[in-house]
């Protein structure tokens, strides 16, 4: 019997590199899109409604929907690259994560303040040069913590992709329970695994932050 | 049966002060062996530098703060011994607060029913009566249902005297009450003591408005590094103070307000 | 599109169950998180500690997790036979509680020092001016997290459709396997969705203009 339990641990374990690559996949996807929309909807009110509504649907549409939507739904017509388990996990959570951080470095914009960009130009930057050379570094600086809990968010959103059979910790967990008609260990155990991944992210992240603050002077 | 209305007995307070690193904790020594006796009409005030401890004395007269060591007495009963019900004991007395701390999401007229309400238990009618007497008395009838953002500092500040007279108090305890104003404000809130003193109101006062002092109070109290230094009556300061340090504060602030 | 006619009954089942336990888990939540903000800020070590706990777990795992153990292994050990749907329910209120206890407990604290000072100065004990002055300024500083807590507590509820409910998402779920009309069902239960959000924001937007009181919210940042 005891054979039989670390056998269920270490399955389960070993949906742990598939959690962690889809959260960091769609963390850095979530970078790609939010930072230009948090730019975008602070310094060019024309198009910021684009920004809007972007943030609306993939902030207001469940993460399962979104993930049935285009794994059956998408992949039903485009099987590649969209009957794909991992694509499809990547790929929504990035989108939503894009949103979110959106909402992140738009107020880590506003946090630093327009002094900022105005000093740029008057040294002649352009808009942009200042955005990147300026704004960026700072905006960073100030995101870490709501970056930070963004991550775990992924971390744990990453068990929806459940709905699409990927065999990350959450499947492999409910696998188990169906192999061995254990209720307890495998849930219980899945708990702690992701407990002990969103842990020390946010809390490293956070301190990161609060350090670099004070060297700037914040 | 004392004679005194509060009493402070050889009171000690000392707190921490967390800097910016972990290891920067200063150690305040703000109240060392001071004792202190305010009878029934009494109007003393209490000056001296900043950071001297003032404001936390006055505190701890009123058990905002609790004392580290000695005893401060509210007519015959001791508020320092274990077991006493300070809720009871300070709601016989009032305190004004240099930054005001008027309940944001009541009106003014909500700032002073409240405790007539929910520590006196008076019924609705005769609260709202009570409490727009008291609004009358520091003349801000034209502010009762304003919020505390839609006022004036001064006005608030007096919001804030109504709700310390409210209960009728036995004292009341006033910590800077016109330090956080703009200049032009802080006649109004001199001028409603100016009255609450003529009525009798005994009070116990830090604040180093040296013109209200001189005109309204009865002894004026010098505070240095955690101790009182010097008591005397205005006259004493204002001529010639005994010790040096209360000498050299009177001539810097003298200097300061006869510009 | 037909299909949406056809099946309203159960889109509209589905909906309702998808309302009911957004609006139970989230303002259970605030009660709950009401109580483990103040003994947080009160409590002795033992408390706090268990409070740190609490907190950890819920905020730390997924609710995915969380609501199959909530269904499965919790009747297990107990050996007991609970009914699905309460323990559903009764988890979504503890889960909300862990994120609103962060959210309660820093709303009060940006009144908390002065405004407790002053309740006590006029002679009420700790737990009236909680009552009377603390938690009214409180939450409605709280109102924006409060919202977004709501939003993502929608959003979660779909994974009620995976124990067997007809949420919304189930009865997208039972729309599919009947007509294998995959893209557009999606479609429109994302936008349904989006639309109950998008009318509760603005029908918590119109009570707060109501209830605002000037000063109180610009202390949120």
């Amino acid at each position: 019997m005891v054979l039989a339990v670390e056998q269920q641990l270490i399955f389960i374990l070993e949906g742990v590199p598939y959690t962690l690559s889809i959260s960091l996949i769609s963390f850095l996807v979530g970078i790609v899109i939010g930072l230009p929309l948090a730019f975008i909807r602070s310094y060019e009110k024309d198009i910021s409604f684009v920004v809007d509504w972007y943030e609306k649907i993939f902030r207001g549409v469940p993460e399962i929907v979104l993930l049935l939507l285009f794994f059956f739904g998408l992949g039903a017509f485009f099987p590649f690259p969209f009957y794909n388990a991992f694509f499809v996990s990547c790929l929504v959570l990035g989108l939503r994560s894009g949103a979110n951080q959106s909402q992140i470095f738009r107020g880590a914009i506003h946090g630093v303040g327009d002094e900022q960009m105005i000093a740029g130009q008057s040294i002649g930057l352009s808009k942009w040069r200042g955005v990147w050379h300026i704004m960026i570094p700072q905006v960073f600086t100030f995101s870490t913590p709501g970056l930070g809990s963004e991550y775990a968010l992924l971390i744990k959103d990453s068990a929806y992709v459940y709905v699409i059979g990927l065999l990350e910790i959450m499947t492999r967990a409910n696998q188990v329970r169906i192999n061995t008609t254990d209720m307890v260990a495998p849930f219980i155990f899945a708990a702690i695994v992701y407990i002990i991944l969103t842990f020390p992210i946010a809390f490293w992240l956070d301190r990161w932050g609060n350090r670099r603050k004070k060297k700037i002077g914040l | 049966m004392t004679n005194y209305v509060m009493e402070a007995k050889n009171v000690y307070k000392t707190y921490c002060v967390k800097g910016e690193e972990k290891q920067d904790i200063k150690i305040v020594e703000a109240v060392k062996d001071v004792s202190l006796q305010i009878r029934k009409g009494d109007i003393k005030l209490i000056f001296g530098p900043s950071g001297s401890g003032k404001s936390t004395f006055l505190r701890c007269m009123a058990m905002l703060d609790i004392p580290d060591k000695g005893e401060i007495y509210l007519g015959d009963q001791c508020l320092t011994k274990p077991g006493v019900d300070l809720n009871k004991a300070r709601a016989r007395i009032g305190f004004v607060f240099q930054h005001i701390y008027l309940f944001r999401h009541l009106t003014a007229l909500g700032n002073v029913e409240l405790a007539l309400r929910q520590v006196l238990r008076l019924p609705k009618e005769e609260a709202r009566r009570r409490a727009l007497d008291a609004l009358a008395e520091v003349k801000v009838t034209e502010c009762v249902s304003k919020y505390p953002s839609q006022m004036s500092g001064g006005q608030a500040q007096r919001v804030g005297i109504a709700r310390a007279l409210a209960r009728n108090p036995d004292i009341i305890l006033l910590d800077e009450p016109t330090s956080a104003l703009d200049p032009e404000l802080t006649g109004e809130v001199i001028d409603t003591l100016r009255d609450l003193a003529k009525e009798g109101t005994t009070m116990l006062i830090v604040s180093h408005e040296m013109p209200f002092a001189k005109e309204v109070a009865e002894e004026m109290i010098f505070y240095d590094e955690g101790r009182i230094i010097e008591i005397g009556p205005p006259s004493l300061f204002f001529n010639a103070p005994n010790t040096d340090r209360a000498k050299q504060f009177m001539t810097r602030i003298i200097n300061k307000t006869t510009r | 599109m037909s299909f949406i006619i056809e099946n309203a009954p159960l889109i509209f089942q589905g909906l309702s169950l998808t309302i009911e336990i957004t609006l139970f888990g989230v303002f259970l939540g605030l009660v709950l998180g009401t109580i483990l903000a103040i003994g947080d800020i009160y409590g002795g070590k033992v408390v706090k500690g268990a409070i740190a706990v609490y907190v950890e777990f819920f905020r730390g795992s997924p609710l995915f997790v969380q609501l199959f153990i909530a269904v499965y292994t919790i009747p297990a050990i107990l050996h007991v036979q609970i009914d699905h749907l309460s323990l559903a329910f009764l988890l979504f209120g503890l889960n909300s509680a862990g994120y609103q206890k962060g959210y309660v407990k820093g709303a009060m604290q940006t009144v908390l020092d002065d405004q407790m000072a002053a309740g006590l100065s006029v002679g009420m004990s700790k737990v009236q001016t909680l009552r009377h002055v603390i938690l009214p300024q409180a939450y409605r500083i709280v109102i924006p997290s409060w919202t977004n807590e709501f939003c993502s507590l929608t959003k979660s509820t779909s994974i009620l459709a995976y124990i067997g409910f007809i949420d919304l998402t189930g009865a997208g779920n039972s729309i599919i396997r009947e007509t294998y009309n995959v893209l557009p069902v999606w479609v429109v239960i994302g936008a349904i969705y989006l639309i109950w959000i998008t009318a509760f924001a603005k029908l918590a937007d119109i009570i707060y203009e109501k209830k605002k009181i000037p000063g109180v919210e610009f202390m949120m940042q």
